[in-house]
């Protein structure tokens, strides 16, 4: 009786692990307590390297911001690298956002997920890109200038008035002989 | 019986019906929607629209109609009045079939999704938003089916969510068309200002500059020009019906609409129409040149319809608004079959999308290619077909116009692009050998699947002479001009039609390919994305951060709050204990003696 509860048991512990979502060792972000929280600007060493266990980071790795009254205190200053840049084949605990669990989370990490800012490599660098494309612009909008100063239409002449240029309409002297006006050339 | 009411009852039926299949689930316990009903009641929309069409055909009646007014305040209504005129008489059975054609498709392409009753809901909610703005007489009626557009455009790229890229090419469509419609509501404010009215018939011929660029911006945000073009080829992370429906036949071309329905107020302002000419002219060549070195086939066909809208643009900049209809409609058509082929070559190829993965399939999917030929014939413009009714018109009218000489260039040259990359789609995924995975079962022996593309096959060859036969055009194309001008469409697709067979030969020689500038400018889409969006939204989100979080809490904490009224304390307390001497027995003194004085001269 007693082995088969400690037996029903197991196996519940076993479901239990099994939910990724809840890992044995999970904690309610209500149930932090002060210590877990981030503290002031590390000063000497030994806070530093609590802070640096506090936030499950390397004492080597761990670089506060700097103390210039932004109230940063003592959050890790982590590399400005988008979540474009990690490994999309490897198993992460939360594959979606690419993140494994207790892993320290940049300070502006909803502009490093997948749907916002991509700081990974271009194929191109940057400044060629940038140069090839106001190269491209400018050119265009060069062209379209001159085009406007120079537009294409089909051949046109100047309109040609019958009678001798309306040498009577515009009020010439019908005693006097008009001025013969010929459009044509023969 | 009077044309005027058939019209108007007819085409408000046709609205009715399709809103059907998305009401009554919701008044009635028992009755579902399904797949097949939505399609069903797209066909039924389709055929009682034929009948105002054919009224207008036959009788030329045109109707405004206001009906109800929903009141919400003495001041703020929407008006629900419709103006049912050429263009939304034609549009309806053109949006329609293709619907149709798009919806039945997708009873084959999306079978196994779980939730295929709630897209086609969506879609069927997105056909009532595009209806609504095509038949709208008032800006704000017109705005209603704008905004409709866009969500339902963002839902739909973002179907299957999970996907993060598909969720970022929502956002991005979201953006760009939010970034026209701040065009689209300066000009509603304007008109609102100024003319008081936001119907059609009373707004004024002659706008000043301001409002008709905002009309310009919002056509490019929604039409994908040059500058808020991106967002197109990322939507087609989304289902293949999708990119059919939205992208490429009707959500694409509302910016157009907008532009035609409201070309009296542009064609009186020759800068506004010089700009539509320049930015479409851009527009069509950047799509194009993209287009040429795209090897997935989907994106391939969405920088084809970028480039078209482009095309379209340029029409608007000649002052022909007839003319672009007509190639919206013809356009839609083709287009549409286009993705529709696409995505029966997807599904037979159990998901591949990578043209030179493709090849031979002629022999293994000969409906599927053969409409494919004739949709990419059609939008090269081949004598007779449909687009050659609108594309060749158009050309011949640039030719023959008093314009931008680099306009023309560029259009011109985006016309044997257009040969190009069609002519090398063609080759790469019909003819050559076999680049596909042997282990697959190919079938497109469906009616799902056949019959949609026979339908719009029949649309792509026919409607072009159909529409042409009985619309008179509004204005006189021009008639007389050199061969060589008549025949610049023709000449210039088949110099892009022998560049492509040219280049295609060049798979024979053994050389390895170089990277070139001009290959990594085309491939990267002209570095336009990385270059706009690494920089604006690096910058926009890194001082919204600072704003929101260190100014806001920081001005909180420190100036505002507690800290700020400690400072005020300690200088006011600091300048004012100088003026505290403390001399408490030279006051007394002072008191005393003055009080004496007083008391003296009393």
């Amino acid at each position: 009786m007693m082995a088969t509860a400690g037996l029903r048991r197991a196996l519940w512990q076993r479901v239990a692990a099994r939910l990724w979502a809840a890992p044995p060792g999970a904690r309610a972000a209500s149930g932090m307590s002060k210590d877990m929280l981030p503290g002031p600007y590390p000063r000497t060493p030994e806070e530093r390297a609590a802070a640096a266990k506090k936030y499950n980071m390397r004492v080597e790795d761990y670089q506060p911001y700097p103390d210039d009254g932004f109230g940063y205190g003592d959050y890790p200053m982590l590399p400005n690298k988008s979540h474009h840049e990690r490994d999309p084949w490897y198993q992460w605990d939360q594959q979606d956002l690419r993140h494994n669990w207790g892993e320290p989370m940049h300070w502006d990490f909803d502009m490093y997920i997948r749907n916002r800012v991509d700081t990974s490599p271009t194929p191109v660098p940057w400044h060629i890109m940038r140069k090839h494309f106001l190269i491209f612009l400018g050119t265009m909008l060069v062209m379209f200038a001159v085009g406007e100063i120079y537009p294409s239409y089909r051949p046109v002449g100047p309109k040609q008035y019958p009678f001798n240029d309306l040498y009577l309409e515009r009020g010439g002297d019908p005693n006097k002989d008009p001025p013969v006006v010929i459009h044509y050339e023969l | 019986m009077e044309p005027a009411l058939l019209i108007n009852t007819l085409m408000i039926l046709t609205l009715l019906v399709i809103l059907t299949p998305i009401l009554l689930p919701l008044l009635s316990k028992t009755m579902k929607t399904t797949p097949t009903l939505i399609t069903h009641t797209t066909k039924t929309a389709f055929i009682i629209s034929l009948a105002p069409m054919s009224l207008f055909m036959w009788t030329n009646t045109e109707s405004i109609t206001s009906y109800w007014e929903l009141k919400f305040i003495m001041t703020f209504k929407i008006p629900l009045s419709f103006k049912f005129d050429q263009y939304s008489m034609m549009f309806f059975p053109i949006a329609l079939l293709v619907t149709w054609s798009i919806l039945q498709f997708a009873t084959w392409y999306m079978h196994l999704e779980p939730h295929i009753t709630k897209f086609f809901s969506y879609l069927s909610m997105f056909l009532i938003a595009m209806l609504t703005l095509t038949a709208a007489n008032n800006m704000f009626l017109l705005f209603i089916g704008w905004e409709g557009v866009g969500i339902m455009s963002f839902m739909l790229i973002g179907w299957w969510y999970g996907r993060a890229d598909a969720n970022t090419a929502a956002l991005q469509a979201v953006l760009y068309n939010r970034i026209g419609d701040i065009g689209l509501i300066l000009t509603m404010a304007w008109l609102a200002l100024t003319s008081n009215t936001w119907e059609m018939q009373t707004c004024p011929t002659h706008m000043q500059t301001l409002p008709l660029l905002g009309l310009i911006l919002a056509a490019t945000g929604k039409s994908a020009q040059f500058g808020l073009h991106p967002w197109l080829p990322a939507a087609m992370e989304g289902p293949t019906p999708v990119s059919a429906l939205l992208h490429s036949s009707t959500m694409v071309v509302a910016g157009i609409f907008l532009l035609i329905r409201t070309h009296y107020m542009l064609e009186t302002n020759q800068l506004a129409l010089t700009l539509c000419l320049c930015l479409g002219a851009l527009s069509t060549l950047f799509a194009a040149t993209c287009a040429l070195t795209q090897n997935d086939i989907k994106k391939i066909i969405a920088f084809s319809t970028s480039s078209q809208l482009g095309l379209m643009m340029v029409t608007i900049g000649l002052n022909l608004p007839q003319l672009a209809f007509l190639h919206i409609s013809t356009h839609a058509f083709f287009k549409a079959m286009l993705f529709l082929c696409s995505g029966s070559i997807i599904h037979n190829l159990n998901g591949e999308q990578d043209i030179r993965k493709m090849g031979n399939l002629q022999k293994m999917l000969p409906t599927t290619t053969s409409c494919f030929t004739i949709g990419n014939l059609a939008l090269m413009g081949t004598p007779f077909l449909a687009g050659f009714y609108s594309k060749d018109v158009i050309i011949e009218n640039l030719n023959t116009s008093y314009l931008n000489t680099w306009a023309l260039l560029l259009t011109l040259l985006a016309t044997a692009f257009t040969a190009t990359y069609s002519m090398r789609m063609t080759l790469m995924v019909q003819t050559g050998q076999t680049r596909t995975n042997p282990a697959i079962m190919m079938d497109e022996n469906n009616p799902s699947i056949t019959q949609p593309l026979t339908r719009l096959t029949l649309g792509s060859i026919m409607a072009g002479l159909l529409i042409t036969s009985y619309i008179t055009p509004t204005s006189i194309s021009p008639m007389t001009m050199p061969t060589l001008t008549k025949t610049a469409a023709m000449t210039t697709t088949m110099m892009g039609l022998i560049l492509a067979l040219e280049l295609s030969t060049l798979t024979h020689n053994f050389y390895h390919p170089k990277q070139t500038p001009y290959m990594n400018f085309s491939s990267s889409l002209g570095y336009f994305n990385p270059l706009t969006h690494r920089l604006n939204i690096t910058k926009l989100l890194n001082n919204s951060q600072k704003i929101a979080t260190h100014l806001v809490d920081l001005s909180w904490y420190k100036k505002m709050g507690p800290e700020g009224l400690t400072d005020f304390q300690l200088k006011l307390t600091k300048t004012s204990t100088i003026l505290h001497t403390g001399l408490i027995k030279t006051y007394l003194t002072s008191f005393a003696l003055s009080t004496l004085i007083i008391l003296s001269t009393q």
